[in-house]
């Protein structure tokens, strides 16, 4: 029977989520219901046995080695267990794996080449507008069970639904970081983050959206110069854009000549700013995926004295999905590598900082005590707080439509002028 | 040589039938129309990517109205020029260098033998690390943050220029030696017997012998320098953009309604390009009706 | 009269001292990030040396990615340079109807941006269901074609095509012609554009990238991606000392087959003797 073959890793899932059904039966469930979820588990039955000898290509950002270390040595090895060959395909930018679902679907072929790609914000949204995703796949999931459904940064991406249609892997903050050798007493507003750039001039810059850091950092000033995240409506109107970005142009504006080389260029992407940032040529950098922070200050490629910086009105928060192509070769693989990735034991594994510190998205008071033991029980990192202070007053991601407006009108207002 | 035989046979040309273009001729012409009939059509908007097709000039007109385009030819066409005329003065003092034999010429030899295999990638990162504001010439001076001249991602565009001279002067040089080496020895004696000066025999022998070689190389150095990626991706800065990145960043833009943006970009600096690849040509048959 | 020359001579060799630091000091850097476990600014030497770069790229899957890269570029070398031979052959010595406009054409890939022909021709390609592999390597020959048959081009313009009457005369089939007198005779520039096909095929980035829908990983790939990250210079020096060594050491290779100067008999006696030489020699 294949049942005797299951990995226990595999086991107790469906193990437990035989017992909630039976005591969902003792305590008078209708006999529908439970025929409904053993359906689905022995749909799950079907999708496993499908992907046994499939070859899952998983699409992700490979300038991070930690991250490739973790799909190479932890998570490939465990969906190995399952008869799942997991491949990772390195690529610059998250649009290269999306353009080519989308040539491939222009194409009408049905075996593509991608099957699941590491993304979020307005990559998902683009793709949800051409249907280059899967949907209705991650409820099936028997590992969803553990994902809170009421949580706003699962349940919209960058403001879109998400539908089931891409499955949650990582959270993650933005966080600005500086050198705290050179700043005894750091800003704590983003006000006064902007006060100090005034009074040391050149020390300070921020990527040029449409750079993903970049972007959000513009966002983030959006929110502080319109008074707060209140006051800016989540979802994108013109009326409101004309209403509040004035303000937020003419602050960027008047830091311009405060900044790095007097704002007559800016970073091209974070990598650039963090090459500044480590070369001492300005004090600050910043980043939306703070997991990276503790093995650059360990390899050295960020100072020692590298912090974080706390705002007291927080920061963003967001978190970064498995998509699955629409015209997979291997969706039932691709199906098992996602539920496999968002298995506790894989979250915890990949929550240590010495792994790759990214922060779970599974809902800790959902999770069998044994399993919480697993999360309470991970290293502190010397560089990142918890993620329950960073998430302090976390923001919620502007919807999508705010993007592209926003991007543009950037390099129109502070960028070209001048 | 008559054929008595056959008197009125076209004699065979000493090196055969035009057919022998052909393995070269069909492959270049399938991929060439097919990629720019089909990157015309995507610009003229009747491929879109999503939804019907609107076959205009909308996408020109919607590229030139944000006025990135005007910003991106000159740019393009400013590398262009410098690195490749750059690239042209250097890479033939190198060639020259090489061929004649003096003492230290095979050490130049070699230096351009190691820059040509280098891929545009690989130049680009070591020169960033090279001239960048933490970079080796940075610390070497000792110069203290805010005081290095912007080199990369400055206004100059200098490491981007750096970058396409220094690669091309290395494939300028190779191509010169190889151009030399079969009369250039004879007739540079000539001329010493007769009595020119060195630069005499440079202006007057030399050169005009390497004039082809130097048109060809020429004009690959610029077209490619125009087209290319990389190098302006990795060295340049945010604003304004060559055309080659402005084109990359529509085409990967997460607004699909701009591809054919995209397309129409590529199809411009299609057209500059084969603007000059015809100029190229014309020389080049001047140069050799003058021989 | 001698200060003069002094003068010259002197400035001769400072110039080519100058052409030797232009080449070479670009690639200093990246040496020493090779082995620089760390190297913060503002020190001039890598404070701490080590071979963490070289084990980082190890896992990375350089190895592989190096075979990669290996079997493309040999394959763009073998079928881009005799087929550019042949037509620059025909271009310079053969009747080639409109010739004008064909050498056009052959040049006319190295004219358009490579990303333009791939954007256009990737839905072709998919919907044919053309293997990535091939693709690829049928896009960089084409781009391979215009270097081969220019090179070609300038060899034939200085080709003696005396030999091989001479060879004709002396009763010499026309492959003895061709392997014992013809191809001996430009095989110093078939060296040549042999090279720069391989590098055409071992560069390349975008087309890879589009075309081969990340199936085929090859040095440059693998390069581009970790070039975008933070903190791994060292890594990517790895990787570039290795994606030039490969060509380079290719390169010395057929140095010798280069550097093999041509016959400079120029005499009309002295011709049919170097033929009967090339002919009778094997």
């Amino acid at each position: 029977m294949e049942r005797s073959n299951r990995t226990p890793m595999l086991g107790i899932p469906a193990l437990g989520l035989v017992t909630i059904l039976s005591l969902g039966a003792c305590a008078g469930a209708d006999p529908a219901s439970t025929a409904a979820s053993q359906t689905a588990n022995s749909n799950w039955e079907s999708v496993l046995a499908a992907a046994k000898g499939q070859t899952v290509d998983l699409w992700m950002y490979g300038g991070d080695p930690q991250g490739n270390a973790y799909i190479d040595n932890v998570l490939a090895p465990a969906a190995a267990k399952l008869d799942v060959t997991l491949r990772r395909v390195p690529i610059t930018d998250t649009k290269d794996a999306l353009n080519r679902i989308l040539a491939e679907q222009q194409a009408g072929r049905t075996d593509g080449s991608v099957d699941l790609v590491w993304v979020n914000g307005n990559n998902f949204s683009t793709g949800q507008q051409a249907k280059a995703w899967a949907c209705d796949w991650v409820q099936t999931l028997p590992n969803a069970r553990f994902l809170n459904p009421t949580d706003p940064l699962l349940v919209k991406d960058f403001g879109v639904l998400t539908g089931g249609c891409e499955a949650p892997w990582h959270k993650a903050q933005f966080t600005l970081v500086y050198d705290s050798a050179k700043l005894s007493d750091p800003p704590s507003t983003f006000a006064e983050l902007f006060a100090w750039a005034r009074k040391h001039p050149g020390r300070f810059t921020y990527p040029a959206p449409p750079d993903f850091t970049g972007s959000v950092f513009v966002r983030e000033a959006l929110y502080s110069a319109s008074g707060g995240v209140e006051n800016v409506p989540s979802t994108f109107s013109q009326s409101d854009y004309d209403r509040l970005t004035p303000a937020l142009y003419s602050t960027l504006q008047g830091l311009k000549s405060s900044l790095w080389r007097g704002g007559s260029t800016y970073p091209r992407d974070q990598a650039e700013l963090d090459k500044l940032y480590a070369g001492g040529q300005v004090d600050f950098s910043m980043t939306y995926g703070p997991a990276t922070l503790t093995s650059l200050v360990d390899k050295g490629a960020l100072p020692a004295t590298t912090k974080v910086l706390t705002l007291d009105e927080g920061t963003v928060g967001n978190a970064s999905f498995l998509g699955l192509a629409a015209n997979a070769a291997d969706s039932a693989g691709a199906k098992v590598v996602a539920n496999l990735a968002m298995s506790p034991e894989q979250q915890a594994a990949k929550a240590d900082p010495q792994v790759w510190g990214q922060f779970t998205v599974l809902d800790v008071s959902l999770l069998s005590p044994a399993d919480r033991a697993l999360f309470e029980a991970l290293p502190a990192s010397k560089v990142v707080p918890p993620y329950e202070v960073l998430a302090r007053n976390a923001n919620p991601e502007l919807n999508s439509g705010w993007v592209g407006p926003l991007d543009a009108g950037w390099r129109r207002e502070v960028l070209g002028a001048g | 040589m008559t054929d008595l035989a056959h008197p009125f046979r076209q004699p065979r040309p000493p090196g055969g039938h035009g057919w022998w273009v052909l393995p070269a001729l069909v492959p270049t012409v399938a991929v060439l129309v097919g990629g720019l009939g089909l990157v015309l059509s995507q610009s003229l908007g009747l491929l879109p990517f999503a939804g019907r097709p609107n076959p205009g000039l909308d996408a020109y007109r919607q590229v030139n109205a944000a006025g990135e385009l005007g910003s991106a030819l000159v740019v393009s066409l400013g590398i262009a020029v410098i690195s490749t005329a750059l690239a042209l003065v250097i890479g033939t003092a190198a060639g020259l260098a090489i061929q004649r034999r003096r003492r230290g010429s095979r050490a130049v030899g070699a230096a351009a033998a190691v820059t040509v295999p280098v891929p545009h990638l690989v130049g680009a990162a070591t020169m960033g690390l090279l001239l960048a504001d933490s970079g080796l010439l940075a610390r070497l001076t000792g110069s203290t943050p805010g005081t290095f001249p912007a080199f990369v991602g400055g206004p100059s565009w200098a490491a981007v220029i750096a970058e396409y001279a220094w690669k091309e002067s290395a494939f300028v040089a190779i191509v010169v030696v190889a151009s030399l080496r079969s009369r250039a020895a004879q007739y540079d004696e000539a001329g010493a017997v007769l009595g020119a000066s060195p630069w005499q025999r440079l202006r007057s022998l030399t050169l005009p012998l390497l004039a082809p070689a130097l048109i060809v190389t020429g004009t690959i150095s610029f077209v490619y320098t125009l087209g290319s990626y990389e190098v302006a991706w990795l060295l340049g800065r945010a604003y304004p953009q060559p055309l080659s990145v402005l084109a990359y960043q529509l085409f990967t833009s997460t607004d699909l309604a701009v591809r054919p943006q995209a397309s129409a970009v590529a199809a411009i600096t299609t057209a500059i390009a084969a603007v000059v690849v015809v100029i190229g040509s014309m020389l080049l048959r001047r140069s050799r009706a003058l021989r | 009269m001698r200060p003069l020359r002094w003068l010259r001579s002197t400035f001769g060799v400072v110039g080519r001292l100058g052409l030797v630091l232009w080449f070479v000091v670009p690639l200093v850097p990246m040496l020493l990030w090779v082995f620089a476990n760390r190297w913060p600014y503002p020190s001039v030497l890598p404070t701490e040396l080590g071979t963490d770069g070289l084990h980082q790229a190890v896992t990375e899957g350089v190895a592989s990615a190096m075979g990669r890269s290996l079997l493309l570029a040999a394959v763009v070398a073998l079928v881009a340079t005799p087929i550019g031979a042949a037509a620059a052959r025909a271009l310079t010595f053969g009747r080639v109807p409109a010739g004008r406009l064909v050498e056009v054409i052959l040049l006319a890939p190295i004219a358009i941006p490579s990303f333009a022909v791939v954007m256009g021709l990737n839905i072709v390609l998919l919907r044919w269901r053309v293997p990535g592999l091939v693709g690829v390597m049928t896009i960089l020959v084409v781009a391979a074609i215009p270097y081969t048959t220019y090179v070609m081009r300038v060899a034939y313009l200085g080709h003696d095509l005396g030999y091989e009457e001479e060879a004709r005369t002396l009763g010499a089939s026309p492959e003895a012609v061709r392997w014992r007198v013809h191809v001996p005779l430009v095989l110093p520039a078939l060296t040549v554009s042999a090279f720069l096909a391989f590098l055409v095929g071992w560069s390349d980035y975008i087309v890879t990238l589009l075309v081969g829908g990340g199936q085929i990983v090859t040095l440059p790939m693998l390069l581009g991606a970790t070039t975008t990250g933070t903190g791994n210079e060292s890594v990517v020096a790895v990787m570039a000392v290795l994606c030039v060594l490969c060509p380079l050491l290719l390169f010395g290779a057929i140095t010798p087959i280069r550097r093999r100067s041509q016959p400079t008999h120029s005499a009309e006696i002295d011709r049919p003797v170097a033929a009967a030489e090339l002919v009778g020699s094997r």
